[in-house]
């Protein structure tokens, strides 16, 4: 009797120690590569939101500034600075799962632009928040603006959760930037 | 000559007589939520069938050592293996999908599709017999996604984009969004499945 279980149970474990090898082996392989992928692409998107920077490698990683704005701010998940101005990543939970925009906000405190780098939200509804006449509506906005649906913010037709979702994240952003210039 | 018939039919199987998602009825909660672009279509059908064909391998190469007891967590182990690495490897070359397929890829190692085909064929049968089996299926699923996700993409976007590039569109029109959406997966697959029905009842007269 207790030689079967620890038959059982040891072909069990042989099974899974061989299955745990092969994973460990592909998450070796793929870990550079998808860590890589992530950081072009918040990259990518950053740049976009601040246009007058050209390239990625203006665009300074400042720790110590990202810790004191994340106690303080929820949401942020990365600061950039540059001498043209600051891009802000944040995460907000939209209808679909979590939005993920960068907010390029230059050295006036207006924002310059806003590009999206991860969304999960209903095509033809709330996925429409990627749209330019939805994103451009945010350029020139600042801190203590109300940015408030009807009053100076232009919904996207029938996705509520998704529009107010972005305008907690940009609102955050704002947030965000006011801490650092202090 | 027998045997080699039988192995095409192995193989064959999967397309029509026990279509996975059209026969069989399963895997179908996957295959409605990405068949609303062709090519979210085409990349959980490969996804489904490199799982389905390699997990066939494995069980049917270790089926004689398995304990009857534990086989179907030795088979969830295998399933689930196989489902991490399609899931890390999409992550790391193609970001893009993996970000709209989503959940759908890890959803894989419950899709009782495959289970089934490994605790209904390839525990029983040989290697071989058990590759072709998994593949087929496994093409079987891609073919519905493919069709579906043609039918929606167009009906409802208007046109078909695939790998960034438009491929077909309908012009100027204003699409019917409901063919993109959950409904429009139901009404697509209940149609398909109907004229399925109907092309093999007349076949019978």
């Amino acid at each position: 009797m207790i030689e079967r279980i620890l038959r059982l149970g040891l072909t069990l474990l042989l099974v899974s120690v061989i299955a745990a090898a092969g994973l460990g082996l592909t998450y070796a392989v793929t870990k550079e590569r998808i860590l890589e992928q992530k950081k072009a692409e918040e990259l990518k998107a950053c740049i976009e939101a601040l246009p007058e920077v050209k390239s990625p490698d203006e665009l300074k990683e400042d720790r110590k500034l990202e810790d004191r704005i994340k106690k303080e701010v929820q949401g942020v998940s990365k600061v950039y600075t540059s001498d043209k101005g600051e891009v802000i990543v944040v995460k907000a939970r939209g209808y679909g799962g979590p939005i993920n925009l960068a907010v390029g906000i230059g050295k006036d405190g207006k924002i310059q632009g806003v590009s999206v780098i991860s969304h999960n939200e209903t095509p033809g509804l709330g996925a429409n928040l990627e749209k330019e006449e939805f994103l451009s509506q945010f350029k020139g906005k600042k801190h203590k603006d109300p940015l408030e649906i009807g009053k100076d913010v232009r919904a996207i037709t029938g996705a509520t959760v998704t529009t107010k979702a972005v305008l907690t994240d940009i609102k955050e952003a704002l947030k965000a930037h006011a801490i650092s210039g202090r | 000559m027998e045997e080699r018939t039988n192995l095409a039919q192995e193989f064959k199987k999967g397309i029509i007589d026990q279509n996975p998602l059209m026969k069989l009825m399963v895997g179908l909660c996957s295959a409605l939520a990405v068949s609303n672009r062709v090519e979210n279509g085409i990349f959980l059908g490969i996804a489904a069938t490199f799982v389905i064909f390699f997990s066939n391998i494995i069980i049917a190469t270790i089926r004689k050592r398995i304990p009857d007891q534990v086989r179907i967590p030795i088979f969830i182990v295998v399933i689930a293996s196989f489902v991490t690495i399609v899931d890390l490897s999409m992550k790391a070359y193609f970001p893009a999908v993996y970000d709209r397929l989503g959940v759908w890829i890890p959803l894989i190692v419950v899709n009782c599709m495959i289970l089934a085909r490994a605790e209904g064929f390839a525990y029983k049968n040989s290697i071989l017999r058990s590759a072709l089996d998994g593949l087929g299926i496994g093409m079987g699923y891609t073919l519905v996604l493919l069709v579906m996700g043609i039918i929606r993409e167009l009906l409802g976007t208007g046109k078909i984009v695939l790998f960034e590039k438009t491929i077909i569109t309908l012009g100027p029109v204003n699409p019917p969004l409901i063919f993109v959406m959950f409904p429009g997966a139901f009404l697509t697959f209940g149609c398909l499945m109907a004229i399925l029905n109907m092309y093999e009842m007349r076949k019978k007269e």
